[in-house]
């Protein structure tokens, strides 16, 4: 059990608008320590719907969801908020970034948030993570310069700087070009392998999700093959 | 550390739309400089008034009049039967009107802490002469010292000298008007006509002018001694002992002190001019509407701006509490831009309204003694631009606020 990083339960989740639809069909799965996976399926199947809850964004939801043995269903919207800045790394389908900030202000706000760090050793940390992402040379150009390419590595970037022990993206390296992707994957290998960070990644791309170590498939609101 | 990221996301905000934050911090500048303005020319105008006011009226006056009328001793002595009087042409008795013992009174009146000035006086109607013209007016006998000390009165005289009256027994200055209406001059005589038909001829020793028209054109003023010879009074004898003390506004609380003491009448300078009181209650509150509507709608503005640029940033918002920034984070981030903009707006307009009162206070004014137009500041005024300044920021900047901080992050990222 202590190995389990996320504990998820019979997730059901309906949206009510147009009409009332049933997107999450009874999700049940976990996920280890240090484990890193990929979630496929086909579009509109609701890989980033269930990513959503599993981000504790959404609490719109039946069914539980534990992180590292804490039940994260039901707690309050600032509860949430404090565990996600401490714990969960995410990076969206589509980059967002904050346009009038640089990239490095970007990279540095959730750890200013966090706030266990000096201004200085957030910095120096920030630079290095840009770095690790070939992006260090944009680190104070304003985020709304930028490519889309470069927004998304920033993103990751910013998803890193707090060394959470969950990440998660939703089509993370979806605009970018196969070297930079490579590179990406190479991160998150070494960060679940020698840091025991746990990696969540919605994907289309099969060459990302067999370089993974395990791979569910979404199918219309539920999940194929699931043991549970 | 936390509240420096919240800050340090509030001022990029406001410098990156530089624009909007300068129209928001003007109109907040406009609120409190047209507050401090309209309020410091409304006490310039208030004071204006209350020294011509008082150039010629006392704080209190104590005085002695015949209270007696009413006593009507059958109605009193007979009140529950039922006779029937008929009395036709009754007499009144004179009972002793004035004060007979001034001198004791203003020792007991010096003695009291608030005094900053005594004057004793003997006022009568009286006509002023000269040939065929005869003017009816008041003479006023004065100590000398004590009225200039009460109303600054030796600097209105125009030609010749107030303290003249001291050396010259049978010296009187005469209000410009009066002089002008009798046809005299410096050094000419003037005949006095009493009520009782004594009369008595003076000297012009001086000639005033107070910027009050029925002042200048009725009265005359003589040494209190003088007055006394004339009316055959006693050395003791004063119609009304006039006083000023320290604080003009606390008359009422000094007339209950000492009122058991004296057996006189004692008015307060309010309950003789309720007209004046009143017309600067009426222009402090014509001041206070004018400059809080201008506030309301300087907030008003702000609270739109707030508004629209939460709309703006709905998305940036939803990213913040996605990274885990709480409610609350959310709240300051854009409460303190409100705040800075209160602050900034306040200081400026503090500086801007002390200007413009300065620039309006050097418009030529010629009416009534005054050169330019009034302006009188008063620190409390500052105080209380800055704070409505502020509040009323804060409150525009408080409902935006907490609509942003509780912006659902998911509904806004899933688009
Ligand atoms: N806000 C919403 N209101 C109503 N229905 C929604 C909403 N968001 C998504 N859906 C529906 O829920 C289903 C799952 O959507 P979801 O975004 O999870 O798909 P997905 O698997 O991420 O697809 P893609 O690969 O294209 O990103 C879709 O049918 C979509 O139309
Ligand atoms: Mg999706």
């Amino acid at each position: 059990m202590k190995n389990t990083a996320l504990k998820i339960r019979h997730l059901i989740k309906y949206f009510h608008d147009p009409s009332t639809f049933q997107v999450l069909k009874g999700v049940s799965f976990d996920v280890n320590k240090g484990e890193f996976l990929s979630i496929v399926g086909k579009s509109g199947s609701g890989k980033s719907t269930l990513l959503y809850v599993l981000s504790t964004m959404d609490t719109d939801y039946e069914g539980t969801l534990e992180i590292n043995d804490q039940l994260l269903t039901g707690k309050s919207q600032n509860q949430l908020a404090a565990f996600r800045n401490e714990h969960i790394g995410f990076v969206f389908q589509f980059h967002y970034l904050l346009p009038e900030f640089t990239s490095l202000q970007n990279v540095m706000l959730p750890a200013l948030k966090l706030g266990r760090l000096s201004v200085d050793e957030i910095e120096n940390n920030a630079y290095n993570t840009l770095r690790m992402l070939d992006i260090e040379d944009q680190a104070i150009k304003k985020a709304s310069k930028l490519s889309g390419g470069q927004q998304q590595r920033v993103a990751i970037a910013r998803a890193l700087i707090n060394n959470p022990s969950v990440i998660m993206g939703d089509e993370p390296t979806g605009n970018l070009d196969s070297k930079n992707t490579g590179a990406v994957i190479d991160i998150f290998r070494e960060l679940a392998q020698n840091h025991k960070q746990t990696i969540i990644c919605v994907t289309h791309d099969n060459d990302f999700a067999s370089r993974t170590d395990r791979t569910i498939e979404m199918h219309d609101g539920r999940i194929l093959n699931s043991l549970l | 550390m936390k509240k420096s990221v919240n800050f340090q996301i509030s001022s990029v905000h406001l410098l990156s739309h530089l624009g909007q934050t300068i129209v928001a911090v003007l109109g907040v500048t406009f609120g409190v400089s047209m507050y401090i303005f309209m309020n410091s020319f409304v006490n310039g105008v208030n004071k204006v008034q209350d020294d011509m006011a008082f150039s010629s009226m006392a704080h209190l006056r104590i005085f002695n009049e015949n209270t007696t009328q009413t006593y009507d001793p059958l109605q009193i002595l007979n009140k529950n039967d039922n006779t029937v009087f008929h009395i036709q042409n009754s007499k009144k008795i004179q009972y002793s009107e004035g004060i007979r013992n001034a001198d004791e009174i203003t020792t007991f009146l010096y003695t009291q802490p608030e005094i900053t000035a005594i004057a004793s006086q003997l006022n009568y109607n009286v006509f002023f002469r000269n040939g065929s013209k005869k003017i009816n007016g008041m003479l006023s006998g004065i100590e000398v010292e004590n009225e200039n000390k009460l109303f600054d009165i030796g600097a209105k005289v125009k030609e010749g000298k107030w303290t003249d009256l001291n050396f010259q027994k049978s010296g009187i200055i005469l209000g410009i008007a009066l002089a002008g209406d009798l046809g005299v001059k410096l050094y000419d005589n003037v005949n006095i006509l009493t009520a009782d038909g004594s009369s008595k001829n003076l000297i012009v020793v001086g000639i005033l002018e107070t910027s009050v028209k029925q002042v200048d054109k009725t009265k005359a003023w003589v040494n209190i001694q003088t007055a006394r010879q004339i009316y055959a009074k006693n050395q003791n004898f004063a119609s009304d002992i006039v006083i000023n003390i320290k604080d003009l506004e606390a008359t009422d609380v000094f007339r209950r002190k000492i009122a058991p003491t004296l057996p006189y009448q004692i008015e307060t300078w309010q309950s003789a001019n309720e007209q004046l009181v009143a017309m600067t209650q009426i222009r402090n509150i014509l001041a206070i509407a004018v400059s809080l509507t201008i506030l309301f709608v300087a907030g008003f503005g702000i609270y739109n701006i707030m508004n629209m640029t939460i709309n703006e940033k709905i998305k940036e918002i939803a990213i913040l509490k996605a990274q885990g920034f709480s409610g609350y984070d959310i709240t300051i981030i854009f409460l303190s831009q409100a705040a800075i903009i209160g602050l900034i707006g306040s200081a400026v307009g503090v500086v801007f309204g002390y200007f413009i009162s300065l620039l309006v206070n050097n418009i030529p004014f010629e009416i009534a003694g005054l050169s330019t137009l009034p302006i009188y500041y008063k620190t409390p005024d500052f105080v209380l631009a800055v704070i409505f300044g502020i509040c009323t920021t804060l409150l525009a900047g408080f409902l935006p606020a907490r609509k942003a901080s509780k912006i659902d992050p998911v509904i806004i990222i899933r688009g």
